[in-house]
């Protein structure tokens, strides 16, 4: 019963309360029907982005300024689960890193890392695209 | 914020873009980044990637038959006449989980609770240690701290050059619901601008009165109702008003 879990979030808010049991039910329903292609990387901290393109900068945040929406969820859904879930509660559903945290079972600074890293590897995706677009 | 202590600069610049620095780790580093290009053009794109998140993938309603799926599958019956307080919250929380930010609005009436508040929140700030919750002169860490607070951020203009250096935000409670307020400076005098949505309310003139000796000016204009107070002078504070509506902001 998730209503008995609601003292929990004394000092938070409904929206993370609401989220931490949208990610239980989602990840039970994906144990139950989709074992077979859910790879989750527990390693995932040791996984490296990698670095920005040393281009020119001001170019590469015009291009990831004016990425659409197809671009952009696409580069989201090459992210490790870990990270773009991350990515999705803060840059999406606006929550802080301490809600994150929370809803995600992890300390405040894995979730700084998680953010950074999911981030970079966003930017270097779209930088990618774009130079292979335009080579 | 305790800092991890594998901690890279490039790290703390998404911290600081996301407003979760404390005021020292924040100032810390602004000074880098004014010192170091790579930090300047990370911090740079990390906003960039942050507004084309936002704008591209805006939070939308759900569709009427999931709300009632989902009100059905955590056992969630509807009791419109009188709903009892757990409904209520969960309602609520769909609605904070999955509404736009467009949909939230604040019931203001104009009348004085809202300006009591106001007054009080201003005076309150006068006498705590540090006026802002988050301190900062840069509007582009200002107004995405708000994100994640509270539904809707304020509109942030920089009118630094025009002796009214923005010096951070908090968020206010007015009337129960939290709002956002952002703090300008002026020659020793702080200037509290609280920004309540309401959209529903027709754009209305500034309009100025005095509260127990502070300036208050209030108007209305996109479906957000303002609110300067200070104890600068009143001639002072129509100008800091006409500034603030007249300065377009980048978004």
């Amino acid at each position: 019963m998730p209503f008995v879990e609601i003292a929990g979030f004394r000092e938070g808010n409904a929206r993370a309360w609401v989220l931490t049991i949208v990610r239980h039910t989602a990840y039970s329903w994906l144990g139950k029907n989709r074992p077979a292609t859910l790879v989750v990387n527990d390693d995932v901290e040791g996984v490296e982005g990698a670095e920005i393109t040393s281009g020119d900068a001001e170019a590469e945040t015009e291009m990831i300024a004016k990425a659409d929406a197809a671009r952009l969820q696409a580069a989201i859904q090459k992210l490790p689960p870990p990270f773009r879930e991350t990515l999705v509660l803060r840059d999406l559903h606006g929550l802080d890193y301490r809600q994150i945290a929370k809803v995600t079972g992890v300390p405040i600074g894995t979730v700084m890392s998680r953010l950074a890293r999911a981030r970079r590897r966003l930017m270097t995706t779209i930088a990618r695209d774009e130079n292979d677009a335009t080579a | 914020m305790m800092l991890p202590p594998d901690d890279e600069p490039k790290w703390l610049v998404h911290a600081y873009v996301d407003g979760e620095l404390d005021p020292a780790n924040a100032r810390a580093i602004e000074r880098r980044i004014a010192n170091d290009a790579a930090l300047a053009a990370e911090r740079d794109r990390i906003e960039a990637l942050g507004r084309a998140l936002r704008s591209n993938f805006p939070l939308t309603p759900p569709p009427a038959a999931l709300r009632e799926r989902i009100e059905r599958a955590v056992g969630l019956r509807r009791m419109p006449s009188r709903p009892t307080w757990l409904a209520l919250a969960a309602s609520v929380a769909l609605a904070v989980v999955v509404g736009s930010s467009s949909s939230f609005y604040v019931l203001a009436p104009p009348g004085d609770p809202t300006a009591d508040a106001i007054v009080s929140d201003h005076i309150r700030a006068l006498m705590a240690p540090q006026p802002a919750d988050v301190a900062s002169s840069d509007r582009h860490t200002v107004k995405p701290w708000f994100n994640g607070r509270i539904p809707e951020s304020p509109r942030v203009v920089d009118l630094a050059k025009n002796d009214f250096p923005l010096i951070g935000g908090r968020i206010d409670v007015v009337e129960r619901n939290p709002v956002p307020t952002l703090i300008y400076h002026h020659r020793k005098h702080l200037i509290s601008l609280t920004a309540i949505s309401a959209p529903r309310k027709p754009d209305a003139a500034p309009v100025s009165r005095a509260i127990e000796g502070y300036n208050v000016i209030e108007w209305t204009g996109d479906g957000v109702t303002y609110w300067v107070v200070s104890d600068v002078a009143a001639s002072e504070l129509a100008h800091f008003t006409e500034l603030f509506r007249s300065t377009p902001s980048d978004q």
